[in-house]
């Protein structure tokens, strides 16, 4: 019985996915994955109340991008969390959205003016907000064509002229001893831990052909984005050569074969656990819940339930690729600042 | 939920041509005071649809808070009283209970506790 829902599971992951490679803008973009519904929906939905209380520093990178904002502004975070940038800048007008019903509760709270939607598919009137925010947001969507129509959408929705600013985890993190409290996917799966519903995507071909730009236009050009090169553990030397091989060899029109007979690179499908102290789970009943499905395990060592959230963490001028393809979006600005890929797009 | 998130939201469920406005279903809503700010209100009367403004305000009786037809900014400039009751339209009028009906397809997007979902089923995205 289960081992036949895993194989569904995964072979509807599977179709779905090689659907969005031919047509990356297809309506089923926006079907939400099983990955993410329970590693990051359900998850958050679970420890909203601790993630909220823990997260409250606000960055200084957002906060200028915020404050450059003339005052009458419209401004729309999708995917704000518990808000902490909603009403930064009191001149202007902020309304976030989030899928985590939990979360936008913690902002409602709050008094700020929120709903629940999804930031792959807004629910707003194109052209109307000056500028939009997607702070750590597309890490958690899990295939390359959900991550460029949220793009597509923060694009879609802000007038033209308005400015988009997209922050997202780097696979290059600062403290590389992160990436080895993380749990690479793959691994995960072949060890039968997980639950049958997380495809073993990570080394097939059809995920490398996802990372390759969908338009090549400018697939060579990375000039632009080298400038932020430094050297880091864990992102050698190896891995950056074969994201040079995989360019020039889709540039020069050899296509699957090359490709998917090259070393994946470094990867970048992870689990990052959360750990919901038990006395912040005890008053939270969906917990129990969650360990009898599987989703949470308990760490008596730590004291706490241990939730996995998804991540795609981005390497090193993704961004920059994905943004490629639309064609009103402009860049302005691309930077790394605290283990963070960052990028400013103006709308033409 | 205030009018002035009214007037920017649209039903995106495929295929549906026309999602805006979406219908105000209006069950409870309160009123509350929010700080007056000329700037923002003249800067953001360009973008608003004004139809729609004034159809969601008389949703909740506000027959003759606005006028039918979009003032002429310049009077929004020297019309001190109008300019309040923009305001009061726009961001003083919260929807507590209700909801969002798409004008095509008659779908239904629930607002509780002042909070609209508009999350789509997999059928319609």
């Amino acid at each position: 019985m289960v081992a036949s829902t895993t194989m569904t599971d995964a072979s509807k992951y599977q179709e779905s996915d090689s659907a969005n490679i031919d047509t990356p803008c297809s309506a089923n973009v926006c079907a939400t994955p099983d990955i993410e519904k329970k590693y990051v929906h359900h998850v958050y939905n679970a420890i909203a109340p601790h993630f909220s209380a823990t997260r409250f520093a606000r960055w200084p990178k957002v906060a200028s991008f915020l404050n450059s904002l003339s005052p009458g502004a419209v401004i729309l975070d999708a995917g704000c969390g518990n808000g902490k940038y909603l009403g930064f800048n009191p001149n202007c007008f902020y309304i976030g959205c989030d899928i985590s019903p939990s979360l936008i509760d913690i902002c409602a709270k709050k008094d700020h003016e929120v709903l629940v939607a999804d930031a792959v598919n807004l629910p707003y009137k194109t052209n109307f907000g000056d500028a939009a925010i997607s702070i750590a947001v597309l890490h958690h969507l899990s295939t390359e064509s959900r991550r460029r129509k949220a793009i597509e959408e923060l694009i879609r929705v802000v007038r033209k002229g308005g400015t988009v600013l997209i922050t997202v985890w780097a696979v290059e993190q600062e403290d590389s001893s992160l990436l080895s409290k993380w749990t690479p996917l793959s691994e995960k799966y072949n060890e039968g831990w997980v639950s049958g519903s997380i495809p073993q995507v990570r080394n097939s071909a059809a995920l490398m052909l996802k990372q390759i730009p969908e338009a090549n236009e400018d697939c060579c050009s990375t000039t632009g984005i080298s400038k932020h090169r430094y050297a880091h553990p864990g992102y050698g030397e190896e891995g950056r050569r074969e994201d040079n091989v995989i360019a020039a060899s889709f540039c020069n029109g050899i296509q699957e074969d090359a490709i998917s007979s090259s070393k994946a690179v470094t990867n970048q499908e992870y689990f990052v656990p959360w750990h919901l102290p038990y006395h912040r789970a005890e008053v939270n009943g969906t917990s129990t819940t969650a360990i009898a499905n599987g989703l949470a395990k308990k760490d008596d060592k730590k004291g706490a339930v241990v939730y996995n959230r998804y991540y795609h963490v981005f390497a090193e001028g993704e961004l920059q690729r994905l943004v490629t393809g639309i064609e009103n979006a402009a860049t302005v600005e691309q930077f790394y600042d605290k283990s963070n890929w960052c990028i400013i797009l103006q709308k033409r | 939920m205030r009018l002035l998130t009214h007037n920017m939201l649209s039903c995106n469920i495929k295929g549906v041509k026309n999602g805006y406005p979406l219908r105000l279903e209006a069950e409870k809503w309160t009123e509350k005071e929010v700080d007056f700010n000329a700037k923002f209100l003249r800067g953001i009367f360009p973008k608003i649809d004004w139809p729609a403004l004034v159809g969601s305000a008389r949703s909740f009786g506000f027959n003759d808070l606005l006028p039918d037809e979009a003032p002429d900014s310049s009077l929004l400039a020297s019309d001190d009283d109008l300019l309040r009751r923009f305001h009061h339209a726009l961001l003083e009028i919260h929807v507590e209970e209700g909801g969002l009906v798409c004008p095509e397809t008659g779908r239904r997007f629930p607002i509780n506790k002042g909070i609209p979902n508009l999350l789509l089923h997999e059928d319609e995205v």
